[in-house]
């Protein structure tokens, strides 16, 4: 990782289990679409160390979290995640439902809120 | 007092993990030890159908001698005040994003330190995140729950032991450190 500006950060990524970071810093204050757009290149054609070479990777229902600089991380920090459902309102009748007996995922289901 | 608000697949764990900090713990959850549940939480199988606090708090007793305290009531806005009264750390380890709101919306107002764990499915990726970083993802993304089976224990577990480490080091010395976790590696907030 080359040397991180005040204006930049580090760029963390999860896929598939596996995690790793740009190479390179991006500027702090770029868009999340941005972002993604860079990750998703990065991990299709196998650029990012720690993590395997996704020609189908997709990044558009990942998160950008953004943390600034502390005392114990030096530099900023972009996190590029999936999102964690455990803080979701989900389906009152989840227990029973049919689409997730299917193996297909109440967020399928008609009903779900 | 450190109030933990959730003994599911995260908070279970993490009740155990900080067995030995110097601080009085009380737990809230109004749901119960499913049979399915014994497969990935802190939730033995004689447990099956008590309440999840109670379970806890005499497995905790039992194998530790560990003291914990328990409210096996819903949290509501009507009781809120009452539930988190005394706390000078809450853990949210809930699952669902109304509850959250709630949660930090309460502790945001009245200025209480907030640490929130959180999993993605499929085992994948787990949060320990102080509240002034937490933001309640919008929308639910495709999969099963996480804590379904047994398939994602150690990976919960970690992601409970983190917590643990966040709430560790803020009790030694009033520092604010989360993590991000993989399966394969650990970023410190």
């Amino acid at each position: 990782m080359n040397e991180i500006k005040d204006t930049e950060a580090r760029v963390n990524i999860t896929h598939a289990g596996k995690n790793g970071d740009l190479p390179d810093p991006v500027m702090f204050q770029s868009t999340d679409a941005d972002i993604k757009a860079w990750v998703t290149e990065a991990v299709r054609t196998g650029g990012v160390p720690g993590i395997d070479a996704a020609p189908n990777a997709d990044f558009s229902d990942f998160v950008v979290d953004r943390f600034t600089a502390t005392e114990a991380r030096p530099h900023n920090l972009l996190v590029v995640r999936p999102k964690t459902p455990f803080g979701f309102s989900s389906c009152e009748h989840c227990k029973e439902c049919f689409y997730k007996a299917l193996g297909l995922g109440c967020c399928v289901c008609p009903r779900k809120k | 007092m450190i109030v933990i608000i959730g003994v599911g697949a995260l908070g279970s764990h993490l009740v155990q993990f900080i067995r030995n900090e110097r601080v009085d713990i009380k737990v809230i959850d109004f749901d119960r030890v499913e049979q399915k549940n014994v497969m990935s939480q802190f939730h033995g199988k004689p447990s099956v159908g008590k309440t999840k606090v109670t379970a806890l708090q005499q497995t905790m007793d039992f194998l530790f001698k560990r003291q914990t305290s328990v409210v096996s009531h819903k949290l509501v806005v009507e009781n809120i005040d009452v539930l988190l009264k005394g706390a000078t750390l809450v853990v949210d380890c809930l699952d669902n994003g109304a509850s959250r709101k709630l949660v930090q919306d309460y502790v945001r107002k009245h200025n209480l330190p907030c640490l929130h764990g959180a999993l993605a499915p499929g085992g994948e990726f787990g949060r320990s995140i102080w509240d002034q970083d937490f933001v309640i993802d919008s929308e639910v993304g495709a999969g099963a729950a996480t804590c379904e089976d047994g398939e994602f224990l150690p990976f919960i577990a970690l992601t409970a032991a983190y917590l643990a480490r966040s709430v560790q080091l803020f009790l030694k010395d009033g520092k604010k450190i989360g993590f991000s976790i993989s399966p394969v590696g650990v970023v410190a907030i």
